[in-house]
């Protein structure tokens, strides 16, 4: 091949190259990205080939093995031209049934892209929802090009921008051009390119000129820079060569880490092609100016991405930033003027010159133009690198292009920058993507790291993630850096295990600030902003590390100990019963249930529970151990009377009291079992004839039985009294509670005004809370609902009422309107799943907007259907009304279940304050009011709640009181829950947790539509021990090391 | 010349002078402890930061390092100086309480307390001893290795090196070894003792001029007698 020797022999062979493609030709596209290639793209290139050799179809389809698409969660993936189809996660056994239905003109329909979260399989890549919301000015031509055959490149406009460039003698308007465009670094300062090559261009040291593209590229999870030199190494020699033209410069080094091995080899064999076609060296396409350039390769040093240490670095020094000024234009490589730009930027000179300056300014936004590429990664469906115009909001980049969060965690925070950056949490998602709006929020563009974080995320942990990358990768050399990168590291540390205080995050902060205000260099003047980002806007989770000793993303290993046990509100040791049950120790188990909860066989029937959602087998991708099933297991088989409460031994000088209990549902019981366990003297005052509360009235028999709900509570009565039909408010106030000699009273009334829907009309027959509806039932066995029934609302409230509504005589429907989607719906789904299979109709996304009656009887609601629309502050969509969409539905009866708030107007009279939203101010952590000797708990203080949260309020309330009417302070110093106690790991097979959880077992369909009996069966005694050998014993960890050292001992 | 402001009095000074030799040339006092005279300047202490440029766009940078530029606004003593100079000296003493030096620093400046994991380290990593072995006596036998929380300094592969003289340069611009401070209270790791107190030796009726140079220095003891 003879050199080419002017800009118009390029364009020649441009033509020539063109002319001799087939648009229309059958091919297969396969990326062999660093992240394509792991997950397998390899084998799939090498199918393809002995397929298409076998078949002898090389004539008829090409096949091109190109660099990293962007989308690399669906690695590795084949995509067809001209079909544009999209294969996503292919096996090299598939690849000849692509090739067929290619030549065919058909799909692999199964093959194809599906969208998770909707189902939608997509035939067009550009469709895609991943695709579509992006606009791949940079990373769109690495598709079309083979990047080891300049050839490819040449014939898709490569080398244009320099072609167009060399057509203007005065080299000035090249950099004049750059600045028009208002390309800024994409390394993440966002300094004008066009004003850097000013700068050097203007210099007229005799020393010739350097340019420099650095990448150095560290960040954990970023690697759009690996991708481009990978994919389209041409555009990175084509920009530095407009640079160089235009500036003067004639040596170029592209400073690269050795850990890029695909990406190095790549560049060596485009710089080698364009050298042998005479793009670079002397004299380059006859317009008088040379230019080489040499790949240096970096030893993976994080600080070597910082200029001045890289210009060490090149030198072959050791890589240590210095004092700027004198910055690299007037002093850089060996002393010459040098310019550093990042790959990015490099990337898209050439997209300015092929353009036109206006043309590229005009994507973006007025200061920020051009396309960002980013590497979306972490706690989200679609990872990958995506490229937007600067000025798109973050929300979109992680909700539209990024789907959201794959498993319904709720999004967090982003965290953008890398190391250097900081985190922006989802309330502020409308954020523009812009280097100023990032800065302002306390981040930076950075290279283009994104990191999604979800409430699984502790932003303890990451803040120590980074100050532990920061600590090693820091050089060195300033004090405030090395040394305030390791503290501040200790300081995350201590505060992650237990042993933070408030003094701790004090110290953080000040010594953050000042880390960031005096250390010298880039690395370490942002070091600090992960630190101070997060102590920005999650400074609560901080809080909670160290005066709770609570990390509620359940990741700092300490804090969590056994996360089944620390998820429980009142700390129930589920690990522990677990065990003991698989050694078939089910008194011991028990006991264990018991020692924690007073109503155990309630729990193990309805709660929520919480240690099941955390159980690490869960997390792990597995199912999680069927904990409550296992606890059905232990109390249905155990004799209650096996538990002795301890003995508490009466202190010397411990005062004995009287504590009235106002409400006797799960949290005044609680309360009031406790305190008499403490010796003290307790009423329980209940409004209704009977004790129980929401048990009792709101709970279905079909999931609690009455008998056994009745022997807990009789349980607990032995100790206290109870006064039935005495209402706070009515019979009684606090006042004369008190001056009848109680010390301390405990409010716990639960929350019993049900919202209403704000319709007109709302007061005819036949519609009725779901409260009133389940309360006449549970009680009296009155039904309140006939015919037509349709109920509003998802929580558990709204599916009990339809539950029961559909075992009733005189309904012949019942339908279940939730204005989301049944993914968002509170209610348990099994309970949901249950309600469905017994004849409950779900409609979802529609809300009622009026009521329609005759007579003063309800005879239909108006509904209009919602879409799920821009995501609120909360991580969830918003309903949005659909206009015109409304349509009507007969109803006989309508039950609202949209919630219940406290009935407690009374009690600012009895000088127990309530704030303007209605809800009692109190301390959460003692349940004390502002009045002194007044506690309150459950739903009354919480809105409403679960029982277990309710029990757990009474616990605490109880040991509050206990401390006051001792005198003491009511708040206890807060310990980490970690397992205290050894139970031996099970021997012979072990733990496995593989095997399938426990199938949830009901009473036959027919059973449990037309009758009350229980609808859930307890497992067997096989079935439970086997689940129980599920558990990881997470405990082990804690109590092993312990039990160890006893053995050793002895 | 090159003229700037230095805690609001203007100052011309040569080009190519440092701001530390600039506010120094007005007398104006400015800590340092990697800096020395006759070695070239290095920023590794940013015990000598000082406040430049104003409004919201006024930063911290090490004086040592820093060039001299026209029209330059420098504060030497601000609020923001004082806090960094504070933590800087708090660091220090996190890593290196025996040094006499840090703990005079730490009198002087009211540190009067280290909120930090103990260490007893023997270096603060300032580089002296490297430019003075590199520079001064044009050895090289010593250098920084590792990075991050792993830099020392020694000689390559800590093997005995062959072209140290042995001049003990190295350790006498040592700023941490050259005096071990001895505690007064070893139970404490500010004693802060000696900077706070004027040696009685020093007091002329006393001992007329003279001072003991005993190493500990007894003057306490004395004055209890």
């Amino acid at each position: 091949m003879s050199k080419l020797s002017s800009p118009g022999d390029l364009s020649a062979l441009r033509r020539t190259l063109v002319a001799a493609r087939d648009p229309n030709k059958p091919g297969l596209v396969v990326c062999a990205g660093t992240a394509c290639q792991a997950s397998g793209s390899s084998q799939i290139v090498l199918a393809a080939k002995k397929h298409l050799l076998e078949r002898n179809l090389l004539k008829r389809v090409s096949l091109r093995v190109t660099g990293c698409h962007g989308f690399c969660e669906m690695g590795p993936f084949v995509l067809t031209q001209p079909q544009n189809a999209f294969y996503a996660q292919v096996k090299a056994g598939d690849v000849p049934r692509l090739i067929d239905a290619l030549l065919a003109g058909t799909y692999v329909e199964e093959l194809l892209y599906r969208d998770p979260s909707t189902g939608v399989r997509y035939r067009n890549r550009d469709e895609i929802p991943f695709f579509k919301q992006q606009q791949r000015a940079v990373l769109g031509s690495n598709e079309k090009i083979d990047p080891t055959r300049i050839w490819d490149c040449i014939a898709n406009d490569g080398y244009l921008g320099l072609e167009r460039a060399l057509g203007h003698v005065d080299r000035s308007w090249v950099v004049e051009e750059v600045k028009r465009s208002g390309l800024r670094g994409r390394g993440g300062a966002g300094f004008p390119t066009g004003r850097k090559w000013e700068l050097l261009a203007e210099r007229k040291d005799r020393a010739a000129k350097v340019l420099v593209c650095n990448a150095d590229e560290g960040d954990p999870g970023a690697y759009m820079d690996r991708s481009i030199l990978e994919g389209n190494p041409h555009s990175i020699i084509e920009g530095m060569l407009i640079g160089a033209y235009g500036t003067g410069a004639t040596q170029g080094f592209v400073y690269v880490r050795d850990e890029y091995p695909i990406a190095i080899r790549h560049l060596e064999i485009a710089l080698d092609q364009a050298r042998e076609v005479g793009l670079l060296g002397q004299d380059i396409l006859g317009a008088g100016f040379s230019f080489d350039i040499k790949v240096a390769k970096g030893a993976g040093a994080f600080v070597c991405g910082e200029e001045t240490a890289l210009i060490r670095s090149i030198e072959g020094k050791v890589g240590e930033p210095r004092q700027r000024p004198p910055f690299p234009v007037e002093r850089g490589v060996w002393g010459q003027p040098t310019a550093i730009n990042n790959v990015e930027t490099w990337a898209n000179v050439p997209i300015i010159f092929r353009l036109g300056a206006e043309a590229y300014a005009k994507v973006g936004t007025k200061n920020n133009a051009g396309t960002k590429v980013f590497s979306l990664v972490g706690k989200i469906k679609n990872t990958g690198l995506v490229e937007i115009p600067l000025g798109v909001s973050i929300g979109d980049v992680v909700m539209k292009i990024g789907g959201g969060s794959p498993s319904g965690a709720k999004i967090k925070a982003v965290q953008t920058g890398g190391p250097s950056g900081g985190c922006i949490p989802a309330s502020r998602f409308d954020l523009s993507i812009d280097y100023e709006s990032l800065g302002a929020a306390g981040s930076i563009m950075g290279s283009g790291g994104m990191i999604v974080m979800d409430e699984n995320t502790c932003m303890v942990d990451v803040a120590k993630y980074f100050m532990n990358f920061l600590r090693s990768e820091s050089c060195g050399k300033c004090l405030t850096c090395r040394k305030g990168t390791q503290r501040m590291h200790e300081i995350l540390e201590d505060i992650a295990s237990g042993k933070g205080t408030l003094a701790h995050i004090d110290l953080l902060e000040e010594l953050a600030q000042v880390v960031k205000d005096t250390t010298m260099c880039g690395l370490g003047q942002t070091a600090a902003n992960p630190v101070l980002s997060t102590l920005r806007y999650y400074r609560h989770e901080y809080e909670r590390h160290v005066v709770d000793k609570r990390c509620d993303a359940f990741v700092c290993e300490e804090l969590v100990g056994a996360p089944c046990q620390s998820a429980c509100p009142v700390g129930t040791e589920a690990w522990r019963y677990v065990a003991l049950l698989e050694q078939g120790k089910l008194e011991e188990a028990y006991k264990v249930i018991r020692a924690s909860n007073p109503f155990p066989s309630i729990c193990a029937r309805v709660c929520d529970r919480k240690c099941e959602q955390r159980c690490r087998l869960g997390a792990s991708g597995e199912k999680p151990v069927a904990v409550r099933a296992l606890k059905r297991f232990v109390v249905d088989r155990v004799d209650p009377s096996c538990y002795r409460p301890p003995v508490r031994l009466r202190v010397a000088d411990q005062k004995v009291a009287s504590v009235a209990v106002v409400g006797a549902g799960p949290a005044g019981l609680t309360a009031a079992n406790e305190l008499a366990l403490f010796g003290h003297r307790v009423t329980v005052f209940e409004a209704d004839d009977h004790p129980g509360g929401m048990l009792l009235s709101a709970i279905p028999p079909y999931r609690l039985p009455r008998d056994v709900l009745q022997k807990e509570i009789d349980a607990i009565l032995k100790n206290v009294e109870v006064k039935c039909g005495a209402r706070l408010g009515r019979d009684l106030t606090i006042d004369e509670l008190l001056a009848e000699g109680y010390q301390a009273v405990f409010l716990a009334m639960g929350a019993h005004r049900s919202a209403r829907l704000g319709l007109s009309g709302e007061d005819v027959a036949g519609v009725i809370s779901s409260l009133d509806f389940l309360r006449a039932f549970n009680l009296d066995r009155r039904v309140l609902a006939r015919g037509r029934v349709g109920i509003v609302g998802g929580g558990n409230s709204a599916v009990d009422a339809a539950r029961v509504a559909l075992r009733c005589d005189g309904v012949e429907s019942v339908t279940l309107l939730y204005r989301r989607t049944r993914q968002e719906m509170p209610a348990y789904a099994e309970e949901i799943e249950a309600a469905i299979e017994e004849g409950v109709q779900l409609q979802t996304l529609v809300s009622p907007v009026a009521l329609a009656s005759r007579e003063a009887k309800l005879t239909g609601v108006r509904c209009i259907k919602n879409t799920l629309g821009d995501f609120d502050g909360s991580g969830r969509r918003k309903p949005v009304p659909i206009a015109g969409s409304e349509f009507d539905l007969d109803l006989d009866t309508l039950i609202v279940a949209t919630g219940e708030t406290p009935d407690i107007d009374y009690l600012p009279d009895m000088a127990v304050p309530v704030d303007k939203a209605g809800r009692l101010v109190a301390d959460v952590a003692t349940g004390a009011t502002r009045r002194p000797g007044v506690f309150c708990g459950g739903d009354v203080l919480s809105g409403p709640n679960t029982v277990i949260d309710a029990i757990a309020a009474g616990q605490r309330a109880a040991r509050a009181i206990h401390r006051y009417v001792q005198g003491q302070d009511t708040r206890e110093v807060a310990e980490p829950r970690r397992p205290s106690v050894y139970v031996p790991a099970p021997g012979g097979n072990g733990a496995d947790g593989a095997m399938p959880r426990l199938h949830h077992r009901l009473q036959p369909l027919d059973v449990r539509k037309s009758s009350f009996v229980e609808a859930e069966l307890g497992p067997t005694e096989e079935e439970a021990r086997r689940e129980a050998r599920r558990c990881l014993r997470c405990d082990l960890k804690f109590t092993q090391p312990a039990q160890a050292a006893k053995e050793e001992q002895r | 010349m090159i003229s700037l402001t230095i805690n609001g009095l203007p100052v011309a000074v040569e080009e190519g002078s440092t701001v530390l030799e600039a506010a120094r040339f007005l007398g104006f006092p400015i800590p340092t402890l990697c800096h020395m005279e006759g070695l070239s300047p290095y920023g590794a202490c940013r015990l000598c930061v000082v406040e430049i440029g104003e409004g919201p766009k006024a930063r911290l940078v090490s004086s040592c390092t820093f060039p001299a530029q026209e029209g330059l606004v420098v504060r030497t003593a601000s609020e923001r100086v004082l806090r960094a100079r504070r933590m800087v000296i708090e660091l220090l003493l996190a890593s290196c309480p025996q040094s006499k030096t840090i703990q005079d620093l730490a009198a002087k400046h009211g540190v009067h307390r280290q909120r930090f994991r103990q260490e007893h380290e023997d270096c603060i990593l300032c580089g002296r001893c490297v430019r003075m072995c590199e520079e001064q006596m044009m050895a090289k036998a010593i250098g920084f290795r590792g990075r991050g929380d792993r830099r020392s300094i020694g000689t390559p592969f800590d093997e005995k090196s062959e072209v140290c003289r042995l001049c003990g340069g190295c350790m006498y611009v040592c700023p941490v070894c050259e005096l071990r401070c001895t505690y007064s209270e070893p139970d404490k790791v500010v004693c802060g003792g000696c900077a706070n107190l004027s040696p009685p030796c020093i007091e002329k009726d006393k001992f007329h001029d003279m001072m003991c140079f005993l190493d500990p220095c007894v003057a306490c003891e004395i004055e209890k007698d």
